[in-house]
């Protein structure tokens, strides 16, 4: 690890010719993942990574520079002088001096995945792997396994910012494959959680297992899915990904601070029905998409998105807050230090409505029921997004029918947003990946069961 | 090479026979790389990195335990091994295939180009600048270019082990992306697009403003087609990221795996007579060039689908010594870190003799597919089915009329390669837009469209 003297010295050199803000980002992280194909440990890997960023501000013009070459201090100092120098040919400058550290603890990891040996690992994965695979004579291949991370990052800038955080993270992933004749069918569940190995001491495996399995058994058997216009309702937990695609990455001041969001001058008008309130909330406990501070040393806060269907706030990290004339929301995230960060989501979610998720389906004479989501993807520019639906049922007079397979929801957020005409009192996160300019991080979707009332669903019937 | 991890792998060579490895191997990767992005008339991002990642595999106990570095301090050494060593003991399969001792001769390549050397930021920061100047001039509508950057690139790969065997390649290039927004009225429309060049006059200004411009400026206006099952003509941008999804199902590894829908299907007919599949490392003086891959196989030519017969799967060592036969010259490995498992070289459905104009005489009405977005999770790689969000433009008596967003396209990507009609003759591997996957264009019936 580099020492306070060596870090101050990269963000004095950083700052030599041109530049009005330095930044270091070291990361040094411990990974290690455990696959089993039918029970079988078919891969397991550990890796240690450990590498530095360097970024410079002038105005909103960033510089950045990364290596994983953290032993060579001159050689760090020799990147940090050529990345002033882009910018000014000036000699300028002023020695930075570092605070005193603060520490934070995004997640506090009681078991340290590190020290459980891998083969207690492989026995609960095969438990779980045998119980998706006892579930159904349909079901023909499992797969089942593990990641975790234990993640520690320094940040400190030239305002003499100095803050360690130690981050943890634990997932679990199921996949069932049901078959029948020429056809397969995949099941998937894949909870994830803010914390140590504690979270497989407590969290019920089989269940996971069993969900997983179910979904491939129902969809192997299941008819193509309609195509056209129509009523959607979109079941709580994953379903919340169509919040995240079709508003939540145009509300990034990423999009929107460059005036390339369809929300873009946006902020106290109607973006979605009145029924419709929103967050991105980094402070939730032990939750996959949490962390106490960002990766650009803000502390993370509750951010409500949408209030009574009134935009309320964007997601700004420090470039954005240079743009937009506006505080930072501390939402600056990157996957690693070959990013240099930007405004992120975390656990993003619509907030419970009043409606019993029962009366939204008795409610829906014709339309789709899509209770398990696939990920998606967005134009922040056109609001165009579309995701993918692993698990879905046409809705008849009311009544949950026939399982259908192979469905595409797209439509533009704006459209989508305006016309959710119910919201349940269900709600449930999710854990996923998302991926953007400054990499995969892990992140929560959410929503109670709600309703759109036309979407297009394509589908191959 | 850099001598101090020319001296790391020397040591922990020496060091890995003493720990009682019967064989190791390592796979050494860097990379080194500038970027520069502008916005308005201005440098606004400059990226500049540094990264080498080695990785380590050895066959103890009968078992071959991965581990990694990012490291290259001599006191990683010991953690190297005891990593490597400590996952062979939780392998319950069997490890059959150990380190390959090298072909006898490799084809030569030269993926590096000293012309690139020459490139300096100021030189990229003004290609950039140029680019975002003449594209925003191209039409009034263009309202912004929100990414543009110019970038070079430097890579090394090193596989070395104890069985004699030493491949080492070093390539570099130069890539330009740009994407733009255009508005008129109320309605937005984006494109984007990006070329590699292996020498700096190669990068011709005005042909990519023109290119992205012209492309912008022909989707203003789109909007939906009525929900109707109807011909498609796939272009061949299109038609590439289709088929780059399904290369998987390709994969011996994959049908060993009963994950492809073409296990045990080597022999028999999975398309129409028209269609044919190669796998090729070296495309001629092509940078896609592949010289060998991550096991040290020599690049291969291996036709998959031979006139709608299939007739090779894409095998590494292990997937070869499986069903019997010899390495496709196909194992692959994502990066230093990842594991070794099944990848296309470059992965070509062959030309038809078609053009473009020729497919939209023939289908007559229908739906000109122009891109595809969605595709890591609109589709079922196994069963074949696929949804996907898509855009172009609608074709009437033949012509190309008004521009398409908002709709689907859902059909089954097997069926797909039984039914495609006329395959175009539009792939050039030497194009500075090449992937290593290509399709030509493809006009194929009765596809699913939904939209209103």
């Amino acid at each position: 690890m580099l020492s306070d003297v060596s870090i101050s010295r990269i963000l004095t050199a950083a700052l030599c010719h041109g530049g009005d803000f330095s930044e270091v980002y070291i990361e040094r992280s411990k990974s290690s993942s455990i696959s089993l194909l039918n029970g079988v440990v078919e891969g397991t890997s550990s890796n240690l990574i450990c590498g530095i960023g360097i970024r410079i501000l002038e105005g909103d013009k960033c510089v950045y520079v990364y290596s994983n070459d953290l032993q060579n201090e001159e050689k760090l100092i020799r990147m940090a002088k050529e990345a002033s120098a882009s910018l000014s040919e000036v000699p300028g400058g002023r020695t930075i001096y570092l605070k005193p550290m603060i520490n934070y603890t995004s997640q506090k990891c009681e078991i340290h995945p590190t020290s459980v040996s891998k083969a207690e690992k492989i026995l609960k994965l095969r438990k779980a792997a045998e119980t998706a695979s006892n579930y159904s004579s349909l079901i023909t291949q499992t797969s089942a396994s593990t990641a975790d991370v234990e993640k520690d990052v320094w940040i400190a800038n030239s305002d003499g910012l100095y803050v360690q955080d130690t981050r943890c993270r634990t997932r679990l992933m199921i996949q069932a494959i049901a078959s029948s004749g020429n056809n397969k069918e995949y099941g998937y569940f894949g909870p994830g959680s803010g914390e140590g190995y504690e979270f497989f001491e407590r969290y019920d495996l089989d269940a996971s297992a069993r969900e997983a399995a179910r979904i491939a058994a129902t969809m192997i058997d299941a008819k193509p899915c309609p195509s056209g216009k129509m009523p959607v309702v979109l079941g709580n937990g994953f379903g919340g990904v169509i919040f995240h695609e079709a508003c939540g990455h145009a509300l990034e001041a990423t999009a929107v601070g460059i005036k390339a969001s369809c929300f873009t001058d946006m902020e106290g008008k109607q973006i979605a029905s009145s029924i419709v309130n929103a967050f991105d909330d980094a402070r939730i406990a032990k939750e996959w998409g949490s962390y106490e501070v960002d990766d650009e040393g803000t502390p993370s806060q509750t951010t409500q998105l949408i209030k009574d269907g009134i935009l309320n706030s964007y997601l700004i990290d420090k470039i954005g807050s240079r743009r937009m004339n506006v505080a930072s929301t501390g939402c600056a995230r990157r996957e690693s230090y070959t990013y240099s960060p930007t405004s992120r989501m975390s656990n993003t979610f619509i907030a419970n409505g009043e409606t019993d998720p029962k009366d939204i389906i008795a409610d829906t004479e014709y339309g789709l029921y899509c209770a398990n989501m696939g990920g998606g993807s967005v134009d922040t520019a056109t609001g165009e997004f579309n995701f993918a639906v692993n698990e879905a049922y046409v809705i008849r007079n009311g009544k949950v029918c026939e399982p259908v397979k192979g469905a595409t929801l797209v439509g533009k957020g704006n459209d989508v947003l305006m016309n959710i005409d119910r919201v349940g009192n269900d709600l449930k996160l999710a854990q996923g990946m998302c991926g953007s300019e400054s990499g995969t991080i892990p992140v929560d979707v959410g929503q109670p069961t709600i309703r759109v009332q036309d979407i297009t669903v394509g589908g191959q019937a | 090479m850099d001598n101090k991890i020319k001296e790391f792998v020397e040591k922990l060579f020496s060091e890995a026979g003493k720990a009682g490895f019967e064989e190791y191997e390592v796979y050494f990767g860097s990379d080194n790389s500038i970027g520069v992005s502008v916005r308005e008339g201005k440098v606004i991002q400059y990226e500049n990195s540094d990264m080498a990642a080695l990785s380590f595999r050895g066959l103890y106990q009968g078992q071959m335990g991965y581990s990694f570095t990012e490291d290259f301090s001599e006191e990683q050494i010991p953690f190297l091994l005891e990593q490597a060593k400590d996952n062979c003991k939780v392998l319950e399969l069997k490890e059959s295939v150990t380190v390959y001792e090298g072909d006898k001769e490799y084809p030569e390549y030269s993926g590096f180009s000293e012309d690139l050397t020459q490139l300096r930021y100021e030189e990229m920061a003004n290609m950039a600048l140029e680019l975002e100047k003449k594209l925003l001039a191209y039409d009034s509508r263009i309202e912004a270019v929100d990414d543009c950057c110019v970038d070079y690139g430097y890579a090394e790969i090193l596989i070395r082990n104890s069985k004699g065997m030493q491949c080492f390649a070093a390539d570099n290039g130069m890539g330009v992306y740009v994407g733009c927004r255009a508005k008129e009225n109320e309605d937005v429309q984006t494109y984007g697009k990006s070329w590699s060049f292996m020498k700096r006059s190669d990068f011709d200004v005005d042909y990519c403003a023109k290119y992205v411009g012209e492309h912008v400026i022909a989707k203003l206006g789109a909007k939906p087609v009525p929900s109707v099952k109807t011909p498609v003509v796939l272009d061949k941008v299109a038609a590439r990221a289709l088929l780059a999804s399904f290369t998987g199902s390709f994969s011996a590894e994959a049908m060993q795996k009963g994950l492809s829908r073409l296990a045990g299907k080597v022999g028999e007919r999975i398309a129409n007579e028209k269609i044919t599949i190669i796998d090729e490392g070296m495309i001629g003086n092509s940078p896609l060039c592949i010289p060998f891959d991550s096991e040290g196989v020599g690049a291969k030519r291996t036709v998959v689908v031979d006139k709608g017969i299939f007739v090779s799967p894409l095998h590494n060592r292990k997937t070869a010594l499986v069903d019997g036969v010899e390495s496709t010259g196909n194992g692959f490995r994502g990066s230093a870190k990842g594991s070794l498992g099944v990848s296309p070289t470059n992965f070509h459905l062959e030309n038809g003799t078609a053009s473009l104009e020729e497919l939209f005489s023939k289908m007559g009405n229908g739906v000109y597919i122009t891109s595809v977005a969605g595709l890591h999770a609109g589709i079922n790689g196994v069963s074949g089915d696929f949804s996907l969000m898509a855009e172009g433009f609608t074709v009437e008596n033949g012509k190309v009329g008004r521009p398409v967003n908002q709709i689907t396209i859902a059909d089954n990507f097997f069926e797909m390669l039984m039914k495609i009609d006329t395959l175009g003759n539009d792939v050039d591997y030497y194009a500075n837009d090449a992937g290593h996957v290509q399709s030509p264009c493809l006009l194929i019936p009765d596809v699913s469209v939904s939209g209103e």
